[in-house]
């Protein structure tokens, strides 16, 4: 009922979107407008100011849109964008990559169904490294997505040359920049929190097996997550509530009855429970709405890479949560500095093994090209060609060291250790926050946690989203690994199947800067508040 | 696997750090530790050329090769071991991860769904059946349901292949366990039990079509993802015999509780066999594997297994080294070939299945599919024996036809048993031989054929008539005993006077006959009540006549 109250509050919150013009993007203004973005207005932004953003790779026309009256629902005429990695029956759903070129699916995804009952309206398709793999949507076959935000000093110029972040990156600058209202992204490590961060927008990946994935095409099936991007938390939780249902074709989706028992369990704590008689509209009135909530504040995340920017957005969160009652402590998730290689050693194994089917052979793109000899050939060799030109060069730089990882010389070395550490990590988290892990919530120990009187344990965890602001398309990292390292905030949730948003916290130098929130596994609900709060 | 548990999963909690991983994902460590565990069971390679005693009824039993070429090799210090993997279909209605149909002969591409067809975004979903028919299938194996069973995926690049990766179950089989006992019953003169290894669920195969398109291979997706289970044995049997045996009762036992039709020559059991010759102090060149793929009948696993034997020893006789390699059976030359060495195996790159959650069963589930199971043969076997007291013989023809022991026991209820099961394998197989049916494909009905032995219980038809009353029905004629007998006209000749006269007028025509019958050969007595029966149609009773026949030479040679 908490959730209903912050859906009926975020209708008396004007929405804070800006009405998608360019000249007020140059002039670095998303100014606040009463009235909510219409899908017509959408379809003109993206028309104006698509060809120098390529968010979307492609969208549907007015008169299109207009055919179909929307259904009636929550969401009734939202003008969204969806990621091109999630199936749809009326575009095609390539993933960014020439080894999908033209496929349309034939079936949709659950979560595109669910936007359609709740009444939204999909406007197209947007940008993103190709199968997801890349942090600044530059490997895409559509060339890359751009940022709508620019440092000051280059305001008054048509260069746009800074990414959006990735891989969701046509996601989040499409968002950004008035397109949509909200889009769909996929999150395996990051992929919307990143983009939220860059582009100056909330970005959600909500807890793993909240949303089906069915539909969306997998890249590390056991950290994919469908996520959500919008202008506000309130946006988010509104589509959120849409989708966030079970879905039996996905036997990685949430059961009913976890979810009961996760709610069960979220319910039986009493100083959240304060939280939310108290609605966000209200807590400008109230002078500490948080009071009593625990927030920790991670020390592996003081990383060597943070930027003086990040960090000093960190710091000003981290006072605005005080002062909105919340306590502040230090926590350690001492297995922390391992999750970059163990998430790198784990997703790019699955990508080797889900990205198996692109043979060219029952859909999507095949090589002209014929092995030199047919006949002798073994049949990895007869689709060498097809599987060569459709994938880009950082899906099988991908491949390659997944597959790497997998085989049996190194399997012992690479990925049977970095299953273990990826438990030491989800048991980092456990160790830290106040609510038990309902997966684990049978245990005696995780009941006698669950006390009337508040027990040791931080609500949720804050730390920067990005080391720093978004980076130039063209800049050149050292080495390949120096590319991963904007992911070094954003993989542990993955890892640990914990929702986390990331919310906008400030600008440098005309470029926005992200903060992020985690909770335990299920939280969803104690998640978006906070944000909804801590956004500024 | 550990992973999942973070993962919102169904059914799961928290599933331990898996330190089995690192031995199993390598797959090293299964058939060496196998091997010597099954050492106690290993005999002599002289056993291959073991033949059955005589007099059994092999219908629907392999039939024995007579003899192996063990050469000129001192056969005491030779020991071969065999191991066989089944791939067994099961008889799901749908598919093992999807909803489409099972039926893979339909007409091509019809049935298939998204993620059969591997499409981006399509999501596997365990199909309930397939995990009760593979536990079924290891509970009527002796063995044990496995309280926690998972999914892997096992890559490799074949056009059949629309994944990339066939789903199966290599850390966590759904079964373990279990055994299959070869002994007297099966014609052979001591008793062992095969044990089983594993039992794993898997995903079939789609078809390749070869040649219907030159320079064209079709690929018809209509059996891709059907459900296969997977039966390893552990490396217990010794001859070729043995193997083939094992096969078949493994068939039986598999229709008997409904699990798969097991038809070789559709497919729907496959067999590859592991095999390798151990020399007694010869450790260096002995004790490497082969295995024999695509073995489609009975008799072509005996005939690779002997051949591959034969190799072996062979090799290691002339000192040279056994290659580990996947080697096939060309069944007229009598030899296997290479093909695949060890080298180009590929590394399938074991991986658990993130798209499919570890399933946990519990103890009551089990218990549930034990309690719907039949009784199982071994069990039906002592039970024929004690309780209606057939010889083992009969037992073990009749257990081997599916659907017999059923027939026999209700045929049985208030008759001689030992007289209706004389009749069901003798009788009824000889005619269901000759007409190369099964006894469930025959209209011959339970109540036929009991009004038949009634019949003949009661003295009113003879046994002559009451066998063609028998092809009658086995023909399809769907009228009752008493409606045929009556339009036969069949009535037991039994007036003494006309019987005296008959008699009389044979032994008048054959004089020579009676001659040599009075000179002491007694079975010229066969030939008159042969002459008298044929007289009759049928209709008098043998015993009859020969009592006449007797008293009427014996007057005439007074």
């Amino acid at each position: 009922m908490s959730l209903l109250f912050l859906l009926r509050s975020s209708q008396r919150i004007p929405f804070k979107s800006a009405l998608p013009q360019i000249k007020l993007l140059r002039r670095q203004q998303l100014s606040s407008h009463s009235t909510p973005l219409t899908s017509c207005q959408a379809i003109d932004s993206i028309e104006q100011s698509n060809s120098t953003l390529n968010a979307f790779v492609s969208y549907r026309t007015k008169d299109d849109i207009a055919k179909s009256e929307p259904q009636n629902g929550p969401l009734k005429g939202w003008p969204v964008g969806i990621k091109a990695n999630i199936a749809m029956t009326t575009a095609s759903t390539t993933c960014a990559s020439k080894v999908l070129e033209g496929y349309t699916s034939p079936f949709k995804a659950t979560a595109v169904e669910a936007l359609e009952k709740a009444g939204a309206v999909i406007v197209g398709k947007t940008n993103m490294d190709e199968f997801g793999m890349g942090s600044k949507n530059l490997y895409s076959k559509y060339g890359p997505a751009r940022n709508p935000f620019r440092p000051d000093d280059t305001v008054g110029t048509e260069i746009y040359d800074y990414s959006p972040g990735g891989s969701s990156g046509g996601s989040g600058a499409a968002v950004a920049a008035g397109m949509c209202r909200v889009a769909l992204g996929s999150d395996t490590g990051g992929s919307v929190r990143l983009p939220g961060a860059w582009c100056g927008i909330v970005g959600y990946k909500p807890t793993y097996g909240r949303i089906s994935r069915y539909g969306l095409v997998p890249y590390g099936s056991s950290l994919d997550t469908v996520g959500i991007m919008a202008r506000t938390v309130e946006d988010v939780l509104s589509t959120f509530k849409a989708i966030c249902i079970p879905d039996h074709r996905d036997m990685t989706c949430m059961s009913e009855s976890l979810r009961k028992r996760i709610n069960d369990m979220a319910k039986s704590r009493p100083w959240v429970n304060k939280l939310y008689e108290v609605s966000p509209g209200e807590s400008l009135e109230i002078k500490q709405p948080l009071k009593g909530m625990r927030i920790g504040i991670p020390r592996e995340c003081w990383v060597e890479e943070l930027s003086e920017p990040a960090l000093e957005s960190w710091k000003a969160g981290a006072r605005r949560l005080a002062d909105l009652g919340c306590e502040i402590v230090a926590v350690s998730l001492p297995h922390l500095p391992y999750s970059l290689p163990t998430y790198y050693t784990i997703a790019l194994a699955e990508a080797s093994s889900n990205l198996a089917r692109y043979d060219g052979i029952r859909y999507g793109r095949r090589s002209s090209e014929k092995p030199d000899d047919l006949h002798n050939c073994n049949a990895s060799n007869k689709y060498a060609n097809t599987r060569s030109e459709g994938f880009g060069v950082e899906v099988q730089r991908r491949i390659l060291l997944g597959t790497y990882v997998l085989s049996a010389q190194t399997c012992e070395q690479y990925y049977i250790p970095s299953q273990k550490i990826r438990r030491l990590i989800q048991q980092d988290f456990d160790s830290v926050f106040a609510l038990p892990n309902a997966l684990h919530a049978e245990s005696a120990l995780a009941k006698s946690r669950l006390l009337t009187s508040r027990p040791a344990g931080v609500d949720a965890l804050l730390f920067p989203t990005s080391t720093n602001t978004a980076r130039l398309l063209e800049s050149k990292e050292k080495n390949q690994a120096a590319g991963y390292v904007n992911d070094v905030m954003t993989v542990p949730a993955n890892l640990a199947g914990i929702p986390a948003i990331s919310v906008p916290a400030g600008k440098k130098n005309g470029m926005p800067l992200g903060l992020q929130l985690s909770a335990q596994y299920g939280d969803d609900e104690l998640l978006l508040r906070i944000a909804s709060h801590l956004q500024q | 696997m550990t992973l999942r548990a973070i993962q919102g999963i169904r059914h799961i909690r928290v599933l331990p750090l898996a330190p089995v991983v690192a031995t199993a994902v390598t797959g090293t460590g299964r058939i060496a530790s196998a091997r010597e565990r099954g050492s106690q069971y290993l005999h002599s390679a002289a056993i291959i050329g073991y033949k059955p005693k005589a007099g059994l009824h092999l219908r629907g039993r392999c039939s024995y090769s007579t003899s192996t070429n063990t050469s000129n090799t001192n056969s005491a210090e030779w020991k071969t071991t065999i191991g066989l993997e089944l791939h067994v279909q099961l008889t799901a209605a749908q598919k093992l991860f999807s909803t489409a149909s099972a039926k893979w002969d339909d007409s091509p591409n019809t049935n298939i769904n998204m993620a059969d067809a591997g499409l981006p975004g399509s999501l596997p979903r365990l199909n309930p059946q397939c995990v009760e028919l593979a536990a079924r299938a290891i509970l009527g194996l002796n063995g044990q349901v496995q309280p926690m069973t998972s999914f892997d995926r096992k890559h490799y690049f074949y056009s059949d292949q629309p994944l990339g990766y066939q789903i199966t179950q290599q850390l966590h089989p759904i079964g373990r366990g279990g055994f299959i006992e070869l002994g007297p019953g099966d014609g052979f003169q001591y008793t062992k039990k095969v044990r089983i290894h594993q039992l794993q669920l898997e995903q079939d195969t789609a078809k390749s079509i070869h040649g219907v398109y030159p320079g064209y291979v079709l690929t018809d997706l209509n059996r891709a993802g059907v459900a296969l289970i997977e039966i390893v044995s552990e490396p217990d049997l010794d001859t070729a015999e043995e193997a083939s045996c094992f096969v078949r009762k493994m068939q039986t036992l598999l229709r008997h509780i409904g699990v798969s039709n097991c038809n070789m020559e559709e497919g729907s059991i496959r067999c590859d066999v592991n095999v390798s010759v151990y020399q007694k102090g010869n450790d260096r060149l002995s004790g490497t594997r082969c295995e024999l793929k695509n073995l489609n009948s009975l008799k072509v696993i005996r005939g690779a297994i002997n051949a591959e034997v034969a190799r072996q020893i062979d090799l290691i006789s002339k000192g040279q080294v056994v290659e580990q390699e996947t080697r096939g059976f060309d069944a007229r030359g009598n030899k296997t070939f290479l093909v695949r060495s060890k080298e180009a195996a590929p590394d399938y790159r074991y991986i658990a299945d993130p798209d499919i959650p570890a399933i946990r069963i519990s103890n009551g589930w089990v218990n549930k599919v034990r309690s719907t199971l039949p009784e199982l043969p071994e069990a039906t076997r002592a039970r024929l024996q004690v309780q209606y007291g057939l010889v083992q013989e009969d037992v073990e023809t009749m257990i081997n036809e599916p659907g017999c022991v059923q027939f026999f026991e209700q045929s049985a209820n208030g008759r001689d048993p030992k007289r209706v099961s004389s009749w069901i394998t003798s009788e009824i197989f000889g005619q269901l031989s000759y007409r190369t049916q099964n006894l469930t494909d025959n209209p011959l009905t339970v109540v036929q054929f009991c009004d038949l032995l009634d019949a003949l219980a009661s003295d009113s038809i003879t046994s002559a008539q009451a066998k063609q009353l028998l092809i009658n029905f086995m023909d399809g004629d769907r009228r009752s005993a008493q409606e045929l007998i009556q339009e036969h006209g069949w009535i037991i000749m039994d007036d003494q006077a006309q019987l005296n006269d008959l008699v009389s007028k044979i032994l008048d025509e054959h004089p020579k006959e009676v001659a040599g019958y009075l000179k002491g050969q007694k079975r010229r007595l066969n030939f008159f009540v042969g002459k008298a029966m044929e007289e009759t149609k049928g209709q008098a009773r043998p015993q009859d006549i020969s009592r006449i026949v007797k008293q009427l030479i014996d007057a005439r040679s007074k």
